[in-house]
């Protein structure tokens, strides 16, 4: 069954219309009444809203020049209904929220080149608007509509003789142009974005064949064609920026590619902006398999670009789940395209996003040498792991976030907080809630744990309500640390039994093993007294996974000695 | 370029009605799900399916199959 979205405007939409269809086909539209986007803001609609705004249905064009004077009050003011309804909204309810404005109307270019448009200035004083409330607001999402129809013309998108017709702004191109990007954000809202962009190298990254040609007679770097593929380049390393893990697979020899990356001077790229490499002479899916394997990343998240179609052919025959777009034979095509691919878009890039690709390689440098040493303790040892708590606050919380939305695998409970919900949570565990950072010889792996333990209804329990740990750090005990941490904080506070859940899902089982290799014992375990107290005082935040204690004047947590340990907060 | 046929536009507007080949001038109301707005898209269809364009006259007056075949060979299609 498709999920339902709420559809809701200033004018008509023509329900129906076939322009509908990339957003008709993945969920059950509900258009309503025409003209309901009062009742549907502030009703607290469980189901996703989609709203599209014409700002001229909202205010009539004809009175703005006399508003317009030099102070933006009077803006405000012709904005205000538009901005109670929607605010209303945002606070009845987390569910999604997607404005889809547009200000657009016919106008002479000549008033705009010295501002003299009042209509623009509200135009831009709604954007402004529109941003703020965004800014405070993680359920809300804007699609500037204008700047969407640009692309296939504005004229052609609008159509008067439908709105004086049937009261709708839109041709049926303008429609399926709105409702294409509006499904390309909503895809965005329930799945993550690719997370390994897989490049070719000979004409993909330059012109010509290193082999052939040498490093001299590539096509790299010059004018004209050699500044399309730098540019190319340019965009791979912006999406880089943005978090995508970058990976070269080539059919070529090692050295020449290696040669190519380290002293052509045209090259954008460099060695370091690379995550992983396969070039040999092996069939591209086995390689694109084996960097899956390398990076402990599902299939489903690559995107694989290459120029030859007979390479993408074998390809999308052989791993399906990997996205090989067919790029046009035209490659000055290329830098817009890829750097405009909805798939590899996401919301914000945080700081994390950024040091992506070198956590990414510190993580396959710490699986190469575990493989090699000949003693786990001893090992880790020599790797001088340093772990610090960092206090939950307005410049980490994105990032607590974002391990609550895609940790997977050493995950206690599979919470996917949002927002406010996570607020909340933190308000209520104090110092209970707080994320860990940890540096160790292959560098600094940024903030990696989560942690947050509720106090229970009676004051000497508390309750695990998070217990998150990235893979990108597993297979260091960093979660013994994490557990001695929590306890010691909880000690002062005279807890002495910490509760502890386990949700299974299908790739969390790591976690489950956790708990018992740390002193936590199943519930039926414990002794019926203590039972009975721990379940009654943690009943109500428990959702109906396995139930194990700790009783932590007695717990013995093993793999301490790996760590110097400091468990103070920085601020 | 062919066209596709007005009776295979209405089948596409309206994948779950039963469209009657042999009638050649279906109307507005002759399915239950087609209204005014249906009719509205429909129209759509076919200026999308032709490269043509209704005014808004023309909008409101082609009622049926009958009207809209001859308003496409008024424009010099054939359909």
């Amino acid at each position: 069954m498709l999920n339902k979205v709420r559809i809701t405007s200033t004018s008509n939409l023509l329900p129906g219309n076939d322009g509908w269809r990339s957003l008709a086909d993945h969920y059950d539209l509900d258009f309503g009444e025409y003209g309901d986007w009062p009742q549907v803001l502030m009703s607290a609609e469980a189901a996703p809203v989609i709203w599209l705004c014409f700002l001229e249905d909202l205010v009539p064009p004809h009175i703005v020049p006399d508003a317009a004077i030099d102070n933006a009050e009077p803006f405000d003011d012709l904005l205000r209904p538009l901005v109670q309804a929607l605010g209303k909204r945002l606070a009845d309810t987390a569910a999604p929220t997607l404005v889809v404005w547009s200000a657009w109307r016919p106008a002479s270019p000549v008033r705009a080149a010295r501002d003299g448009d009042p209509w623009r200035k509200l135009a831009r004083h709604l954007d402004k608007t529109l941003n703020e409330l965004a800014a405070g607001n993680a359920g809300l999402f804007l699609l500037a509509l204008d700047d969407v129809l640009a692309t296939s013309g504005l004229d052609a998108c609008f159509d008067s003789r439908n709105f004086y017709a049937a009261r709708c702004r839109l041709s049926r191109r303008g429609i399926e142009a709105m409702a294409t990007a509006a499904a390309a954000v909503f895809a965005r809202i329930s799945e993550p974005a690719k997370k390994v962009l897989v490049l070719d190298c000979d004409n993909t990254l330059w012109g010509g064949i290193v082999g052939e040609v040498g490093m001299e007679g590539l096509v790299i770097g010059q004018d004209g064609m050699g500044q399309a593929f730098v540019d190319f380049q340019r965009a791979a390393l912006s999406l880089k920026q943005q978090g995508t893990l970058l990976a070269i697979v080539s059919k070529n020899n090692e050295n020449d590619v290696h040669d190519v990356f380290k002293n052509h001077p045209g090259m954008a790229l460099n060695m370091a902006d690379i995550a992983a490499w396969r070039v040999n002479w092996r069939e591209k899916p086995d390689n694109v398999q084996a960097l899956a394997k390398e990076l402990d990343l599902d299939l489903d998240s690559f995107v694989f670009w290459d120029d030859n179609p007979l390479e993408r052919e074998k390809m999308r025959h052989a791993l399906p789940q990997v996205l090989t777009p067919e790029p046009p034979v035209d490659v000055t095509l290329w830098p817009g395209l890829l750097g405009a691919m909805d798939e590899l878009a996401s919301f914000t890039a945080s700081a994390e996003d950024r040091r992506k690709t070198e956590q990414y390689r510190h993580r396959a440098d710490f699986i190469a040498e575990t493989e090699t040493a000949d003693n786990e303790h001893d090992f880790l040892v020599t790797i001088n792991l340093r772990p610090h708590i960092q206090a939950i606050d307005r410049a980490t919380k994105a990032r607590a976030l974002q391990l609550c939305a895609k940790t997977n695998q050493f995950n206690l409970r599979t919470r996917r907080h949002r927002d406010a919900d996570l607020t909340q949570l933190i308000e209520r565990a104090g110092d209970g809630a707080f994320l860990v950072n940890l540096e160790d010889r292959f560098g600094d792996h940024g903030l990696t744990g989560l942690v947050i333990a509720l106090p229970a209804a009676t004051a000497d329990i508390a309750f695990l309500e998070t217990f998150l740990l990235s893979c990108r750090v597993l297979g260091r005990h960093l979660e013994a640390w994490m557990l001695k941490a929590l306890i010691d904080i909880l000690s002062h506070r005279g807890v002495d039994w910490l509760v502890a859940e386990y949700v299974p899902t299908k790739r969390n089982v790591i976690a489950r093993n956790f708990l018992s290799d740390h002193g936590f014992i199943a519930l039926s375990g414990l002794p019926p007294e203590d039972r009975d107290r721990v379940q009654a005082a943690t009943a109500e935040m428990a959702c109906g996974g396995e139930i194990y204690a700790a009783n932590l004047s007695s717990l013995s947590i093993p793999h301490l000695d790996l760590f110097s340990h400091d468990t103070s907060v920085s601020a | 370029m062919t066209h596709p046929s007005l009776h295979d536009l209405l089948r596409q507007q309206f994948p779950n009605a039963d469209i009657d080949s042999n009638r050649p001038n279906l109307m507005v109301g002759d399915l239950a799900e087609w209204d005014s707005l249906a009719h509205f898209n429909f129209l759509m269809r076919i200026e999308d399916a032709y490269g043509v364009r209704f005014d808004m006259e023309e909008m409101s007056e082609l009622k049926g199959l009958e009207g809209i075949a001859a308003s496409l060979a008024a424009k010099g299609l054939k359909i």
